[in-house]
């Protein structure tokens, strides 16, 4: 009940859409692979189901080396972003197809398939949808069928691009907490595709960030939202503020800020960036100095209980974004136009950098 | 700005152009000519035909040369037909699944029949196998016969419907994707499998579609045919061609005989093809 992968490059024509990947999925994790559009998630697990195959490395499923096995061999569970619901049949006949396909020595009798479907329609709660095609479905409900079908061969793994990618908000909020749930249930290993990075860190056990074709990052949500390994993860992971500024003899210099270097490791004179999430953002009405940056208060987002604020840094016009509750917004007595002192309670920089 | 749509929807109700005046006369013209341009002549066909009562008209299909003239379009466009549904589930497959060097030329060659005149591609066989032509010496030695005869009318009937199916295939099969057959195969079927559970479920009504038009277009074909096949009565005649012949030799009623079986198979195929049209419509709005 694993999947691990080793060294794993995929081009098509000049454009590497895998590049280098090794990861591992143990028994009954659900990994996400989270990535912007072109960063080769999909390609990899597709990868991983026998649909696309690799230019170099290899693929172990359940510890076998499965690189070369077609898509028939592998037996694992692949649930489309639209689903690819045979549309000529019924959603009785669509999660029986696996069962029916088996060579006649594997296969169930008839009236097993039809408590395996029935079985399955239970835990997808879509029992009275068993005549229907797929077009007299919703959204959801194809989604979950896609999920069913894919459950019936019983795979030992089961993949999932973007499930949720064709859904609308509400019905994806729904249906990923009850993927979480029925992944706790059923207990197998599974990787899903994703871009939504709140998706990722609220549904698996583990993360892998992927850029470019390669992996950027891989851990638990905690580890990668909490030590981002580099720019494009932190970045990635959620809304973030850039302060452009300068590394002089050991000292940070961004607009009116001035501070000590905290690297461990020597910097480098030259420029520099900052990062911080807007709720790392802290504002005031005195000044504190070298340790803040004056800015305008621009525009006030204010529905729900925390408040988005834009302001525009005077010194050097950027702008920065910040989240605060909305008691401190009431305290501050906040309006359009007023001149503030921000200071980022929690700036971070990295070694490399990357052009955002 | 944004209530200007519906403005113009509400206006759209008593657009000028539904004024009656307006919309009678364009009505009229165009079922006058459609009247005067396509069912006189087809009438007149059938009219024609029963002229000279149905003891005539059974005679002149019952002629032997006339049977074997049936025999010869049954045949070669039955050839045709498989070898192109072949050819067009081959070339559509290619197309819609894989990427190639060369495929936009295979796209625009496909259709390189259409544009060419039947009569040219009735003198390519010629000039292909003709006596003078390039491997005519060698067929001659070997007493192979293709011109006059059977192969040359098969090969004839083949270039000149070679574009129908896999034109009719290839968009539908690019806009359906490959996700239902990837699914089939991850659940664990073999590829033929695969073709027969989902692919050809789901292309059947674009393949029969194309079938129709390819069989139809195969049946009727004059001029290429008319090159190749030298006009042999009760040997190389096909339905069209003993058409002109019987005509040429005013024999009207004959002449006008066999040419209502052709407009038979035309009117049959018009009525099969708004079947599927109605058929395929009526998915699309569901899905």
């Amino acid at each position: 009940m694993s999947i691990e992968v080793r060294n794993i490059t995929k081009r098509f024509g000049a454009f590497t859409a895998v590049d280098d990947v090794s990861l591992q999925v143990g028994g009954g994790e659900l990994l996400a692979l989270l990535g912007p559009s072109g960063s080769g998630k999909t390609t990899l697990l597709r990868m991983i189901a026998g649909l696309e195959f690799p230019d170099s490395g290899s693929i172990l499923l359940n510890n076998e080396d499965a690189t070369k096995h077609d898509a028939a061999r592998r037996r694992v569970g692949f649930v489309f972003q639209h689903y690819a619901l045979f549309r000529h049949m019924t959603i009785f006949e669509n999660i029986a197809f696996g069962l029916r396909v088996r060579p006649r020595q594997h296969r169930l009798s008839k009236s097993d398939i039809r408590d395996k479907v029935m079985q399955l329609l239970a835990l997808v709660q879509l029992e009275k949808h068993e005549k229907h095609f797929p077009n007299q479905l919703s959204g959801g409900q194809r989604q979950r069928i896609a999920l069913a079908r894919a459950l019936a061969v019983e795979p030992t793994l089961l993949l999932l691009d973007e499930p949720f990618g064709a859904l609308d908000a509400k019905v994806r909020k729904e249906l990923r907490r009850w993927l979480r749930r029925l992944h706790d249930e059923i207990h197998i290993a599974s990787v899903f595709v994703t871009h939504d990075q709140e998706e990722a860190l609220e549904v698996a056990d583990r993360v892998a960030v992927l850029n470019h074709g390669k992996l950027e990052q891989i851990g638990t949500p905690q580890e990668v939202y909490d030590n981002p390994a580099n720019a494009f993860v932190y970045n990635f992971l959620g809304n973030v503020n850039l302060f452009h500024g300068r590394v002089d003899r050991g000292r940070v210099r961004i607009s009116t800020m001035d501070s000590e270097s905290q690297e461990s490791t020597p910097v480098v004179d030259g420029s520099t960036l900052g990062y911080a999430r807007p709720y790392e953002i802290n504002i005031s009405r005195e000044s504190g100095g070298a340790a803040t940056v004056h800015a305008r208060l621009l525009h006030i987002y204010g529905v729900g209980p925390k408040v988005k604020l834009e302001l525009q840094d005077i010194e050097t016009e950027a702008m920065i974004e910040a989240e605060i509750e909305r008691t401190q917004f009431v305290e501050l007595e906040l309006k359009q136009g007023d001149e503030v002192f921000v200071s980022p309670s929690n700036l971070r920089r990295f070694v490399e950098d990357y052009s955002i | 700005m944004i209530t200007a749509p519906q403005t113009t929807r509400r206006k759209g109700s008593v657009r000028a152009g539904d004024a009656p005046w307006v919309k009678w006369p364009l009505i009229a013209l165009a079922l006058t000519f459609m009247l005067v341009v396509l069912v006189l002549p087809l009438a007149s066909v059938f009219v024609e035909a029963f002229a000279k009562g149905w003891q005539v008209y059974l005679d002149s299909i019952r002629d032997p040369d006339a049977l074997s003239a049936i025999r010869l379009t049954l045949t070669a466009s039955g050839i045709a037909l498989t070898m192109n549904l072949l050819f067009g589930l081959a070339a559509a497959w290619a197309i819609s699944r894989f990427s190639f060097k060369g495929k936009n030329l295979l796209i625009s060659l496909i259709d390189l029949p259409l544009a060419v005149s039947p009569v040219v591609a009735g003198l390519i066989f010629v000039l292909l196998f003709g006596l003078h032509g390039w491997f005519g010496t060698w067929l001659d030695d070997h007493n192979i016969q293709i011109l006059f005869a059977v192969p040359g009318i098969v090969l004839a009937t083949i270039f000149v419907t070679f574009p129908f199916v896999a034109r009719e295939l290839i968009p539908f099969m690019q806009a359906q994707g490959t996700e239902e057959e990837e699914a089939a195969l991850v659940l664990g079927a073999s590829p033929w499998r695969m073709f027969f559970s989902i692919t050809l479920p789901n292309i059947r009504w674009s393949l029969l579609y194309g079938v129709i038009l390819c069989s139809a277009r195969a049946m009727g074909e004059f001029g290429a045919v008319s090159v190749v096949s030298g006009h042999i009565r009760g040997e190389t005649n096909t339905l069209p061609l003993h058409v002109e012949i019987l005509y040429n030799e005013y024999n009207f009623a004959a002449a006008f005989a066999v040419a209502s079986l052709l407009s038979l198979v035309a009117v049959v195929t018009l009525a099969v093809k708004k079947i599927i049209e109605d058929k395929t419509g009526r998915r699309g709005e569901k899905a």
